[in-house]
């Protein structure tokens, strides 16, 4: 069924796809991405065996979910932290709304966390009366151009400097500039102030370890560990498929993703939060809450054949791989999460109706399968979803019935005699050409030759 | 009663009911190529970042006098090679620490809340020096892991990172740039 968050996608995707400024603009990214993957991949003993090592403990600690969770649980309040069970994004928004109150917040430094886009988190601060500054780099642009993220690792992969720096001239009174380190220096210098002072540091966390009690959060500016050193109040907001089983595990899973990320070794930051300041130490917030958030996730681990889509660790790569997302772009998506791994959870993650046309946005290729640091089946789970969509009925009626036809057709060799002698006619005559516009408006459609292969080789093919 | 939570558990246990199909299982092969020298792969990893490494006192001392406000981790390693503080935290341009272990493997410098005076020293300031002895290079990360567990025996610092290079970004246009958030210079010097 056709819904406004479908046109939305066809017209938007239909936009991007003839914009070659923004096809130019990708193209070099992704270009750039590739050759630092390929190096970050060799420096893998052997990169298919470390996908399978990563495969493997994902999967041990989603099939084992419950034990994990609660052993974080544990463990994060035997350091003195304190856990939240969020059933839903507004469940979540509350509750930070609520800390903010009980703490006197009046300003909050938030480092990058797709998780927070996912509940709209900062929608409800500002609401609120809460000045909440994305840190950032990537991140605090978004905000003042007010756009969502791009890309879940790469937010402005489809800006150049030039719009940066006129963003930063119109909302920051910036001169122009048409340098990469003046425009940093520029959100160094302002985030800097905001940072000093800060009441409440929010993050996400691109793992929560079971048997420490840990969010490790995974950056390269250092504006993470700022958010969580200086600020009175430290807040993670971790999906509940974040866990991992151990410390040492971190040992793989650093550096997977960041080869699959950004193709580096490892980050430049890596850490390890397991709770607030201790009496030993100098510094630090008084108090850590993470909050544990389900939104959905619980819907998708009860598929057991797309289970394993929770263990992904949010690298990107499949984004950077998907020939649809090069095209379309992020935003057409319309979604949190974009590209192959988006179009997989969001009908589990959101209305599964509304998202329904998401499985469609992919040639199937497998491209995403290839790249995926945690081999989750990415391309089958697409088709999986199709499956689905048709199963409970969210497909295009008319779609159904020329299926049935098509299907009726193949199996009878008179229909399908007929019909191809109708579609050859159709297509010389170019009323076919004219039926199929959305396909052909932008596509070559060979007229075909007045003698099928068939009749050809009834005549001719016995002779030869 | 936390409602939120048994029910949240309670709708993974009813979803693991049904069990997922397994994936093949890896090899026993090493994930990583092994580290034969360490110092040297410590070294060249280091300086690939951007790492900077004073290899002597004079050096060091020539070094030194270019920062006139200087905020140190207390910790005796600091005290004997660069003296005392004389800034906070917050108004120094050089932040000096220790480290629990330098990694080989990537060119990284693990620093805890405990190793490194607290958690804002060793990202807040321009600059960061580190001082340690060569004896803390381990191999690869899953010593240094092994090590970190080891030497805290539960009684965990509340926050680690791996630092690897001085900040960076590459959010505009994939371009690299130095110093985003944290310091923009980090230098070791080896006090042995």
């Amino acid at each position: 069924m056709t819904t406004p968050t479908l046109e939305q996608f066809k017209h938007d995707a239909a936009e991007k796809t003839a914009d070659l400024h923004h096809r130019a603009v990708i193209q070099k990214a992704i270009a750039t991405y590739d050759a630092a993957v390929a190096r970050g991949r060799l420096r893998f003993a052997d990169w298919q065996n470390a996908r399978s090592h990563a495969a493997a403990i994902k999967w041990e600690t989603i099939n084992h979910l419950d034990r994990y969770l609660e052993q974080f649980e544990r463990n994060v309040l035997a350091n003195g932290g304190h856990v939240f069970w969020a059933e839903t994004a507004e469940d979540a928004r509350v509750h930070v709304l609520q800390l903010a109150r009980q703490h006197g917040v009046e300003k909050v430094v938030k480092s990058k966390s797709m998780t927070t886009e996912e509940i709209h988190l900062n929608d409800a601060l500002e609401v609120a009366g809460i000045h909440t500054v994305e840190t950032d780099l990537g991140e605090y642009i978004c905000q003042i151009r007010g756009e969502p993220p791009y890309h879940i690792v790469t937010p402005v992969m489809h800006l150049t400097k030039a719009d940066i720096a006129r963003t930063f001239q119109q909302k920051l009174g910036a001169p122009l500039t048409d340098s990469a380190e003046e425009l940093t220096m520029i959100a160094r210098a302002r985030l800097r102030q905001e940072f000093l002072t800060a009441d409440m540091g929010i993050t996400g966390a691109n793992f929560a370890i079971a048997d420490t009690g840990m969010v490790a959060i995974t950056e390269n500016e250092g504006n993470a560990r700022l958010s969580f050193s200086l600020p009175r109040v430290h807040v993670a907001i971790v999906g509940i498929e974040k866990l991992i089983p151990s410390f040492e595990d971190l040992a793989l899973f650093w550096p997977l993703l960041s080869a699959s990320g950004t193709g580096q070794a490892i980050t430049a930051y890596s850490s390890l939060i397991g709770g607030p300041r201790q009496e030993r130490e100098t510094d630090g917030p008084r108090e850590f809450h993470v909050i544990l958030l389900d939104n959905g996730r619980t819907r998708l681990l009860a598929d057991a054949e797309q289970r394993d889509a929770l263990h992904c660790i949010r690298c990107g790569a499949c984004l950077n791989a998907c020939p649809i997302y090069k095209n379309v772009g992020g935003h057409a998506y319309g979604t949190t999460y974009q590209g192959p791994i988006g179009s997989v959870i969001t009908p589990h993650l959101r209305d599964a109706e509304e998202w329904s046309h998401l499985p469609y946005a992919s040639s199937l290729c497998g491209a995403c399968t290839d790249v995926c640091p945690v081999r989750i089946d990415l391309h089958h789970h697409l088709l999986h979803n199709r499956r689905n969509a048709v199963q409970n009925k969210f497909d295009d009626p008319i779609q159904r019935l020329l299926f049935r036809i098509w299907l009726a057709t193949m199996q009878s060799p008179m229909a399908y005699a007929v019909a191809s002698r109708l579609g050859n006619l159709a297509l010389r005559l170019g009323i076919a050409q004219r039926l199929l516009k959305p396909w052909t408006a932008t596509r070559e459609f060979p007229t075909p030759p007045k003698q099928s292969f068939k009749d050809y080789w009834r005549q001719h093919g016995r002779r030869a | 009663m936390d409602v939120a939570r048994d029910n949240i558990l309670n709708r993974v246990r009813s979803a693991l009911r049904v069990p997922a199909h397994q994936p093949l299982p890896p090899t026993s092969a090493p994930i990583f190529p092994p580290v034969t020298n360490p110092e040297a792969r410590f070294r060249e990893e280091f300086a690939a970042l951007k790492g900077e490494l004073i290899e002597n006192s004079e050096a060091l001392a020539g070094f030194i006098k270019g920062f006139a406000g200087i905020a140190t981790d207390g910790s005796e390693l600091v005290g004997n090679v660069i003296g005392e503080a004389n800034a906070s935290v917050r108004e120094c341009d050089l932040g000096v620490t220790s480290c629990d272990c330098l990694v080989a493997q990537t060119g990284s410098v693990i620093v805890s809340t405990i190793s490194a005076g607290g958690r804002a020293l060793s990202v807040l300031p321009p600059t960061h020096l580190v001082i340690a002895r060569r004896e803390q290079i381990v191999p690869d990360l899953a010593t240094a892991m092994a090590l970190l567990r080891k030497h805290y025996n539960k009684h965990w610092p509340s926050a680690l990172s791996v630092i690897t290079g001085p900040s960076r970004t590459a959010d505009i246009e994939k371009i690299l740039v130095m110093g985003a958030h944290g310091p923009k210079r980090l230098v070791l010097y080896f006090a042995d």
